[in-house]
């Protein structure tokens, strides 16, 4: 009954248990943290249209924005990473959602308060804004930060810019296939 | 060690109602483990509500080694969810982020993906030809994750070996335990 094997099997299984515990408590921790804590948007709007052109038959779209976000207020205790991500979103006549990414950033918890504060302009796209088709031209796009709180153990939480003007993040796409030179 | 546990067994042989009471015990755990997962995916929709991320294509949000849960019941997948896909005549699924996400009237759905630690996108991963996801791929939406559990899962598939050892270990144990 008091045998090595029976009283390592109950250390070992307590054990589990309080390291589950307690990672269920680390994920409840600060479930409503990020409702009440915002990251603070200032600016996100177009600086260049570099070109828009036909792109092995797809309509394909680079440029450039700038960019005030800070990030820090998001951050707490169980949060390994943030995600930060732009979308471009326009409606084409055959499909009526698009929802692109065109830049994201990845700001760890280790990284300094200077880092967690986004503050750049003319940012080159990370990836091109490409349609599905050939239906870009003259389309109006509008741009929105996103991100999502990765947790060192709990829940995933994702949100979006709120507060910000929309028509400062959007613009109209010329109806022409040009560039600039 | 193992002499107390082998008496034991010689016992439980000689006494066949202790032996049919400790067999159902056993079932029992089994069952119940099984019901559990079984309940998981009735909830969660999804074929496999629990994943062990295999890969270092999502560090540093993901480890190899990390759990996460997955919830399917969702009607739409979103640009930027971390998401479970599945290729067609490929076992293994992937966890990656939806880069893009294009969607026609009718509500239907063309998905792009990248790990957060690759360079370029995931049409290289897709069946040839395929350029695209479709919902029916996706296996769930990432929701939670707890860390280094999965490194159980892994170490058990590198060495199948062990497998036996564990569940020889736990069957034993649990025969020759004497409850109170």
């Amino acid at each position: 009954m008091h045998t090595v094997w029976v009283r390592l099997n109950a250390v070992v299984f307590f054990g589990l248990t309080v390291l589950l515990g307690l990672s269920c408590l680390a994920g409840f921790s600060k479930i409503m943290h990020s409702q009440m804590h915002q990251p603070i948007i200032e600016t996100l709007e177009l600086q260049t249209l570099r070109s828009i052109k036909s792109h092995g038959g797809v309509d394909r779209a680079l440029l450039s924005f700038n960019i005030d976000a800070d990030m820090n207020p998001a951050f707490h205790w169980n949060v390994k990473q943030l995600f930060v991500y732009v979308v471009a979103s326009y409606t084409t006549p055959s499909k009526e959602i698009n929802n692109v990414v065109i830049w994201d950033t990845i700001i760890e918890n280790i990284d300094s308060t200077k880092k967690k504060h986004i503050q750049q302009t003319n940012v080159f796209v990370k990836y091109a804004l490409v349609d599905q088709g050939n239906e870009l031209r003259g389309k109006d796009v509008t741009l929105k930060l996103m991100w999502d709180h990765m947790p060192i153990t709990g829940f995933v939480y994702m949100d979006e810019q709120k507060n910000l003007d929309p028509s400062m993040s959007t613009f109209t796409l010329p109806s022409e296939y040009s560039s600039l030179k | 060690m193992f002499d107390k546990q082998v008496i034991e067994l010689k016992k439980l042989w000689a006494n066949k109602r202790q032996l049919l009471f400790q067999l159902l015990n056993l079932a029992m755990i089994v069952f119940s483990a099984l019901m559990i997962w079984k309940a998981l995916m009735c909830y969660t929709k999804s074929e496999s509500p629990v994943v062990v991320v295999l890969s270092g294509s999502m560090e540093p949000a993901f480890q190899r080694g990390d759990i996460l849960f997955l919830n399917n019941s969702v009607d739409q997948v979103g640009v930027g969810d971390v998401v479970v896909f599945k290729i067609k005549d490929r076992d293994i699924p992937i966890v990656h982020r939806i880069l893009k996400v294009h969607e026609d009237s009718d509500g239907k759905v063309e998905l792009l993906t990248k790990g957060d630690n690759n360079r370029v996108d995931d049409r290289g991963l897709y069946a040839p030809g395929q350029l695209w996801l479709e919902r029916e791929d996706i296996l769930g939406k990432c929701v939670g994750t707890l860390r280094y559990v999965g490194m159980v899962t892994i170490a058990l598939n590198d060495y199948p070996v062990l497998k036996y050892v564990l569940v020889g270990m736990m069957g034993l144990f649990v025969l020759t335990s004497k409850e109170g």
